[in-house]
Parts: structure tokens; C-alpha cells; sequence
């Protein structure tokens, strides 16, 4: 199989700001991304360049392409949501299936109508008139039916109830998802797409934190909910991050044997958005 | 192809006075045809000159009069859309769709300049042929007992003045588009590179310029370059001077057409040119405009 993205050495900066400090990832075909980081950490920046929306420095191949130069070829298998207010509001729910069906190559208009057959979404509305959450529906209805190996999707939640939060992603899982297909997304809503990510990205200020398969955030780190006259000897074993909750001391660690730590409290493992955190604010201090 | 229209197709969506505004004017046009149409034609002491064997050119005159308001709208409505095409999209954020679809920035320009600079007005002057048949119908109806000289002007129609009048027309419009299209040009560039107020980016600064090269300089370069040349194109594209133009017949003939005298000009030259220059310009910046 071949390597969906690698980037190597990226970097892009907006004048004196730093978007992007020598980031290096790959993503392979058949998995599920996460790219996790605060507000202004250079997520979308990542996409952007993956896109070929944006210069930058270093290398960055998309499906063996270098996405700034051979952008038109990319979008044939490429497909982004970038927020789901991009819709144009003039154009009507017909017209936008026609436009894309006319000028996308792999556009499979039946299934357009299949995905938009269980929305209450109707043919003749104009999309200013859907609410956000329909507005969403229709974009996903619309790349759902272009056959594309990367689907980039930023923060495509954003604004939605959580009704159609849940209705998004279980569409995206059951009706699009493949082994040849990967998906990359960025959101704020960690904890609602954590159980169906495949592999996750950290972001901060430019660099990567993390770049870890799911399945092996179990094996790698560790969380110890510290017995109270145990701190110290915890804290001995160099803990990456540490917690004081109501009373409790929570301390995350990297490599480090689960037996040894479970003489000191209740051993477990993190979830990514407490990883996240722990990962953000240990960088930071 | 099938993308080309659907592309062209999606402009006539978004802007829809590019195809409404036309078929306002011709119903308008109708329906003063229908109600005011009864005309007293009087040609005072021109009458004589068209005497005996050269009746007046009575299809000429309504060919070219129905024709006056469909190609203002063109020129107005081609304008405006070209200011509006590649701004609208930034505005609305909705460049972001059309950029993931597999569509180069190059054909998107492109495409616009085709519908604002040849396809609206196209469809304005075929509009205006198809209603300009129908309105001298209804008018011909209406003066059905009007008579001049003797003639009842329904009988001074003339079928071949009427189209010879149309391919001169035609003529003008392609020569026009020539000939205006660095403006047309220029006008996307404002539109692709402007933040905000591109109608004000498009208009004051050469206002300024003129202004500025009159008062500092005394001269009027500038304005002779934005000034259109209306005149100048009029007097390069037909020939009214040479004798035969509107000859004995007192009718424009195929012989006003001087396309080898307006394509050897300079002006023209420099504007196709200077056109090319900023339409490449125009692609560039959506191509790597990074505002988004």
C-alpha cells in the first residue's frame, strides 16, 4: 500500500509568526486521523498545504503528488469540507448535485440521492434557506458520492447539534470508510470522535506532540491515579504530567511498565483528550 | 464540455439578472410596441432623398433602435458581473467548495471572462434579433395604414436591410469585445484582488490618476487610455467617412465593416496584450491568494 501523505521538514510561516516548525507525519490508506491542537496551533495550516492551498517550505507528497504544484490532479482524488458554512447560499440543493456532477469525474450522482433520501432535505430549497446541520448533510451527501482516497474534513462539526454530530460521523463510518480510503479531520470535540479514530496527530505551536496509532496509546502510556501516601515515590518515576482532582493525584507517563506503577494506585489508560492536554500542557512547562 | 456548461450554467445561477434583466427589457419592449407603437412617420424634407427607387430603410431604423437598450444592459450587466465574479466568491467564503473541486483556477477565470465579456452580451443581441422581429410585427400590425410618399410602411419592410443590419451589429459586438477587453480584464483583476469595495477599487483609482496626471502634469494620457475611445473605436471598426458607407441607397451596407483597418491598429494591439497580462494576474492571484 501506498503512503497516503508524508510530509517531511514542513514549515510555513505568516511573516514573523510560526505556523509550522519542521513538522513531520505520514498518513497511510484506511485510516482514521485525528489532527488534535488548540485554537491557532497550525491545524489548519496542515490541511491547507496538504490541499495545495498554501505555500510552504519542506516537502509534502499527497497520493505521490506535491499537492502546491499539481493541485488540479489532486482534487480528483481529494476531497475537503472545510467548514460547513462554505456552501454558497444562492445556489439551490438541485443545483448544486448538477454542478458537481458536471464537473467532478468521480461523482456518483445515484449516491448523492441515496445519502439525501434519508434528509429531510429538499430538492428545490436553496442551501441559505437549510439550517447548518442540513447545510452539513448536503456537503457530506455531495463527497460521500465522489469515490476520493483522502477526505480532509476541518472542524466539519462545528455548530451542529448533537443529533447531527452523531448522525455525521456514524454516516461517514458506515457509508464512506474503507480500507482504501483515509480520512483526516480536525475538531474541538475530541471526546465525540475519539472511539472511531484510527490513528492521532498532537499539535502545538507548530510541532508535533504526537503522531501514535490508537491501538498503541494503551501500550505507551500510562495513567496512575496516585495513592496518597505514594506521591512521592510516583513522582520519582518522572511523571510527564500531573493532576490534582478533587483531592486526587492523577500522574500520566510515557513508557513505563504498568506493574511497577500499580503498587503505587490504579493503573489505567488515558484517553486522547486527556492525553491531549497532558501533552500540550507538559510541552509547555 | 459537459463541465463547460455546467460551469458556464453556474454563473446564470448565481447572477441571475444577467438573464433576468434581459427579458425585462424585451417584455418592456413588447409591450411598448403593443401600446405606443402607433408611430406618425414624417420625414419632413429628408422624404425626397428617398424617393423612387430607394424607399427609406425603415427595417434598418428598428433593427438598430430595438437593439439600443439590450446592448446598454449588456455593457452595464458585463461590467458589473465582472466586478462581482471573483469577489463574491471570497465574500461568501464558498471559494473554498469551488476549490476542492477538480476545476483549475485558470479555467474558473476564464470562464467568467467568457460569460461577462462574450456571453452576455451574445445572448443580449440574439434576444434582441429574436424580440426585434416580433416588436416589427406588432409595429407593422399597429401602422398597418400609415403611408409615406405614397408607401404604407408596412410595405417599405425589407427583410434583407433588416439582416444585413444585424450582421453589422454582430460585427460591432465581436469588435467590441476586442476592443474592450482589457477593461473587462481589468475589472476581474480588481475583483480577484480587492478586500472590500470592489467597485470603488475599480473606479477611483483611475479617477484619481486622471485627475492627478491633469493637475501635476497638465496632461491626458491616462484619460485617454480609460476613456474607452468610443469614438475611436466606432471610427476604426466601421468606415462612416469612406463615401460608399451609407451610399446612394441612403443604407448602411456590408462595405461600413473595416475589420482589417480596427485590427491593424496600435491601441487595439496593446490592449489584447495588456488584457492577456492581467487575466494571467487574475489567475494567479486566486491561485495563491492565501486569505481564506
Amino acid at each position: 500500500m501506498t503512503t497516503i501523505v508524508e510530509a517531511r521538514d514542513l514549515s510555513k510561516r505568516y511573516g514573523n509568526f510560526v505556523a509550522l516548525d519542521h513538522v513531520n507525519f505520514t498518513l497511510q490508506p484506511g485510516r482514521i486521523v485525528g489532527l488534535i491542537g488548540r485554537n491557532g496551533a497550525g491545524k489548519t495550516t496542515v490541511l491547507k498545504t496538504i490541499l495545495g492551498l498554501s505555500s510552504y517550505q519542506g516537502s509534502v507528497q499527497v497520493l505521490g503528488m506535491e499537492p502546491e504544484r499539481d493541485r488540479n490532479a489532486l482534487m480528483s482524488d481529494v476531497c475537503f469540507i472545510a467548514d460547513s458554512a462554505v456552501l454558497p447560499r444562492w445556489l439551490t440543493v438541485a443545483h448544486a448535485i448538477d454542478y458537481v456532477a458536471g464537473v467532478h469525474p468521480r461523482f456518483d450522482r445515484k449516491r448523492a440521492d441515496e445519502v439525501l433520501a434519508t434528509t429531510s432535505i429538499r430538492r428545490g430549497s436553496r442551501i441559505g434557506e437549510l439550517s447548518k446541520g442540513m447545510i452539513t448533510q448536503l456537503h457530506l451527501a455531495l463527497i460521500l458520492a465522489i469515490d476520493a482516497r483522502l477526505l480532509v474534513l476541518d472542524e466539519p462539526t462545528l455548530g451542529l447539534d448533537l443529533i447531527y454530530r452523531r448522525q455525521f460521523y456514524d454516516t461517514l463510518l458506515n457509508d464512506y470508510f474503507d480500507k482504501e480510503r483515509t480520512i483526516l479531520l480536525t475538531t474541538h470535540q475530541v471526546e465525540e470522535v475519539e472511539h472511531l479514530l484510527t490513528d492521532v496527530l498532537f499539535i502545538d505551536r507548530g510541532r508535533m506532540l504526537l503522531d501514535a496509532a490508537t491501538e498503541d496509546l494503551a501500550a505507551r502510556f500510562q495513567q496512575l491515579t496516585v495513592a496518597p501516601d505514594k506521591i512521592d515515590a510516583a513522582r520519582a518515576l518522572g511523571p510527564f504530567y500531573v493532576r490534582e482532582l478533587f483531592g486526587r493525584t492523577i500522574m500520566l507517563y510515557e513508557n513505563q511498565a504498568a506493574a511497577g506503577l500499580a503498587a503505587l494506585g490504579d493503573v489505567s489508560t488515558p484517553g486522547i483528550a486527556d492525553l491531549f492536554v497532558a501533552k500540550v500542557q507538559g510541552s509547555a512547562s | 464540455m459537459k463541465a463547460l456548461s455546467i460551469q458556464i450554467q453556474r454563473e446564470f445561477w448565481e447572477h441571475r439578472g444577467l438573464w433576468m434583466a434581459p427579458l425585462l427589457i424585451a417584455v418592456v419592449m413588447l409591450l411598448a410596441a403593443a401600446i405606443f407603437g402607433h408611430v406618425n412617420v414624417s420625414f419632413g424634407n429628408a422624404a425626397s432623398h428617398y424617393d423612387g427607387p430607394n424607399p427609406p430603410p425603415v427595417a434598418q431604423f428598428m433593427a438598430l433602435g430595438w437593439a439600443v437598450p439590450f446592448f446598454l444592459a449588456a455593457a452595464i450587466q458585463g461590467s458589473a458581473y465582472l466586478i462581482d465574479c471573483l469577489y463574491a466568491e471570497r465574500r461568501d467564503r464558498s471559494i473554498l467548495f469551488w476549490r476542492s473541486m477538480p476545476v483549475t483556477d485558470a479555467r474558473t477565470v476564464l470562464v467568467k471572462l467568457l460569460v461577462g465579456l462574450v456571453l452576455v452580451p451574445l445572448g443580449n443581441f440574439a434576444l434582441a434579433a429574436a424580440t426585434g422581429l416580433l416588436g416589427c410585427a406588432i409595429m407593422a400590425l399597429r401602422n398597418h395604414d400609415v403611408v409615406v410618399n405614397g408607401l404604407s410602411v408596412v410595405a417599405l419592410w425589407n427583410l434583407a436591410d433588416w439582416l444585413q443590419t444585424q450582421v453589422i451589429m454582430l460585427y460591432g459586438l465581436l469588435a467590441a469585445m476586442l476592443w474592450y477587453a482589457p477593461f473587462a480584464a481589468y475589472l476581474m483583476l480588481v475583483s480577484v484582488w480587492a478586500r472590500r469595495s470592489p467597485y470603488a477599487w475599480a473606479f477611483l483609482p483611475p479617477l484619481l490618476l486622471v485627475v492627478f496626471e491633469y493637475m501635476v502634469f497638465g496632461t491626458h494620457y491616462v484619460s485617454h487610455i480609460v476613456n474607452g475611445g468610443f469614438g475611436e473605436f466606432l471610427h476604426l471598426a466601421y468606415g462612416f467617412q469612406s463615401a460608399d458607407a451609407a451610399g446612394d441607397s441612403g443604407r448602411y451596407t456590408l462595405q461600413l465593416l473595416t475589420p482589417a483597418h480596427l485590427l491593424a491598429s496600435q491601441r487595439l494591439c496593446w490592449g489584447l496584450a495588456a488584457s492577456a497580462g492581467m487575466v494571467v494576474l487574475a489567475i494567479r492571484l486566486r491561485r495563491y491568494r492565501d486569505d481564506s
